[in-house]
């Protein structure tokens, strides 16, 4: 199935009618994803957004309930409401990390009431990438720039450029499909032939091989110029971490979720003062052991996904991908058990 | 341990429930004991030894704490004042409300326990998980061989729970106790010395024996020492970690050490399970 490029308002138009579409669009230089309007100037190629688009699933902040203590006192759940929305034209790397996201907050003896109800009403239309950043290696991770398995529609350029080729795969995205009835024809070949701009040597087992390295002389190293600002977790596709925090007025508030960062001093420290990752290295070996090494163990697959976003914008030039190489080449020594 | 508890997967899991607080104890001079009810009346849930419960002082914050005992319409924690949330908890009255949700975690591993002689060791407000565990091997007397309970506080005030540290289970069947404090203090004639080294002097013996220790971090290390050294096998010694926890399902990501989340996969674990994670702890 394909629709013609010219046709993607016509087609965002569309969906807008029945869901909040959010595409990437440009504003102020810069493109994010936000909900579609006719006015806006949605930008499917070129390179990826500065920032995932996580928060259309998982809210940077979140009110989680109300309460009231004293004689009237309860607490009130506050849902989510009004999350039928389409999510247009990410691509896969960003895919992969909503399949880790799900692994999180949907697996492991608990579901996460909030998410489950934005997954549930969220259809994904992947897009493959035309252009691969200077900080893109999806492809060293295991990743295909051009298909997103998991998507409910993949989409992607065609052969010929002039149309937008659509495949869909799951139930929601046959359904999404069907309302571009007159816009969309039969037939079309993707153009699948983009390839990352970075490569890089990772060792096939590097996830079993850190976690025999908690104690390698390479964590002092590559944690130096760390500076511990968070920006590397704030633009990161699969960091999750939540902290959970109240708006007070007397007796009565709100409980809400805000992300937090496993690079701040706060994050682990107890009361009484005890911080088990009292410094910057031992705060990023942690990140970069979870993305690497702990997320594998417990889930069965890399956290990292190689979007190369914290690359790009870490401003002490901390690089995950150098990492990944170091520490592939690194020669385990006798304190590596 | 595996992960056996109520899923509350049914409903939202980071919901409390508002809850009141029925009576405090003020046990020493900084631990209270707080018995907690439903605003209706009723038990907020059923732990096991071990487990633990979220609790939020609405509008101050929420931690995690253990459930020391539980009754048929009601659960207690015993809290020690150390940070400001705890330092909150410690100005409630009775008729507070506060916000509960839980059971979380694992718990002490008892259907392992079950034939064989325990050895009980506390350090300071660790008495109180431990103690979850003592009340039920009570309860089901019939289940368990010898015990022992080992406690040790920093002086004689700092001893939590003293009608059963003193009086109730000195007289509880087949039971020994012994209890030791840091330093002397006037009117106490009891043992005076550290937890590892009492350990060492009373002499237990490791044969069909498990252990359930719980303390400050640094008499964990030191116990644990002076009990392999005694013999004790490292799958016998059984232990609680606790870190800063915020969602306490496993999900919100800071209580990880490697691979696995205290809130979720423990927070009991055997030192030979220890053993297998990363030193961070």
């Amino acid at each position: 199935m394909k629709f013609k490029k010219t046709d993607l308002n016509e087609v965002l138009k569309t969906l807008a009618r029945e869901y909040t579409v959010f595409a990437p669009i440009v504003e102020n230089e810069e493109k994010k994803f936000m909900p579609w309007a006719e006015s806006k100037d949605v930008e499917m190629e070129g390179l990826n957004t500065i920032k995932p688009p996580k928060d259309v699933l998982f809210p940077n902040v979140e009110k989680m309930y109300r309460y009231k203590m004293g004689l009237e006192g309860f607490i009130e759940e506050i849902f989510p409401e009004d999350t039928k929305r389409i999510l247009f034209g990410i691509r896969p790397c960003d895919m992969r990390s909503i399949d880790s996201m799900d692994k999180v907050f949907l697996t492991k003896e608990y579901v996460d009431s909030y998410y489950a109800k934005r997954r549930d009403d969220a259809t994904i239309v992947a897009f493959g990438c035309t252009e691969a950043g200077r900080t893109c290696f999806c492809e060293s991770m295991g990743l295909n720039p051009n298909d997103a398995p998991s998507a409910d529609v993949m989409m992607n350029v065609s052969a010929d450029g002039e149309d937008y080729v659509l495949e869909a795969r799951t139930e929601k995205g046959e359904e999404l499909v069907k309302k571009l009835e007159g816009l969309i024809t039969d037939g079309g070949e993707a153009k699948k032939d983009t390839k990352c701009s970075l490569v890089i040597n990772k060792a096939e087992d590097l996830d079993k091989k850190l976690a025999k390295m908690f104690e390698h002389p390479i964590w002092d190293k590559v944690t130096k110029g760390c500076i511990g600002c968070g920006t590397c977790t704030f633009v990161c596709p699969t960091c999750y971490c939540f902290d959970i925090d109240s708006e007070n007025y007397g007796a009565e508030g709100c409980k809400y979720r805000c992300w937090d960062s496993c690079m701040f001093s706060d994050y682990t420290r107890l009361a009484g003062g005890a911080n088990p990752r009292p410094t910057k290295k031992e705060r990023l070996r942690n990140r970069y052991m979870h993305k690497l090494s702990y997320f594998n163990e417990r889930y069965g697959e890399t956290l990292c996904v190689g979007c190369g976003r914290c690359v790009e914008k870490c401003p002490a030039h901390l690089d995950i991908s150098e990492f990944i190489e170091k520490a592939s080449a690194a020669e385990l020594g006798k304190e590596d058990k | 341990m595996a992960i056996d508890h109520e899923c509350s997967c049914s409903k939202n899991p980071l919901v409390p429930t508002l809850c009141k607080v029925i009576d405090v104890k003020q046990e020493t001079p900084d631990v209270q004991t707080y018995t907690i009810q439903t605003v209706d009346g009723k038990k907020p849930f059923s732990p096991l030894p071990g487990q633990l419960a979220m609790i939020s002082l609405l509008g101050v914050g929420e931690a995690m704490f253990s459930i020391t005992a539980q009754g048929d319409d009601y659960i207690q924690s015993s809290i020690k004042r150390t940070g400001l949330l705890t330092e909150a908890f410690h100005e409630m009255q009775p008729g507070q409300q506060i916000g509960v949700r839980g059971p979380y975690g694992n718990h002490f591993p008892i259907d392992d326990f079950k034939g064989k002689d325990i050895l009980f060791i506390g350090g300071g407000i660790g008495i109180a998980p431990v103690r979850s565990l003592i009340r039920y091997c009570l309860e089901h007397r019939e289940d368990f061989g010898h015990l022992d309970i080992l406690y040790g506080a920093r002086s004689m005030n700092d001893i939590c729970f003293k009608e059963d540290c003193l009086e109730n289970w000195p007289k509880a069947p087949d039971t020994n106790v012994y209890i030791t404090t840091d330093v002397p203090s006037e009117g106490w004639d009891g043992h005076v010395g550290f937890v590892p080294s009492y350990i060492e002097e009373v002499g237990f013996k490791p044969e069909n024996k498990k252990v359930a220790l719980c303390g400050p971090p640094i008499m964990i290390t030191l116990s644990s020492a002076s009990l392999l050294k005694m013999g004790f096998k490292k799958e016998d010694v059984i232990t609680t970690l606790e870190l800063r926890m915020k969602c306490g399902i496993g999900k919100c990501g800071r209580c990880n050490i490697g691979s696995k989340f205290v809130c979720l996969d423990g927070p009991v674990f055997s030192l030979a399970e220890l053993d297998e994670l990363p030193d961070e702890k």
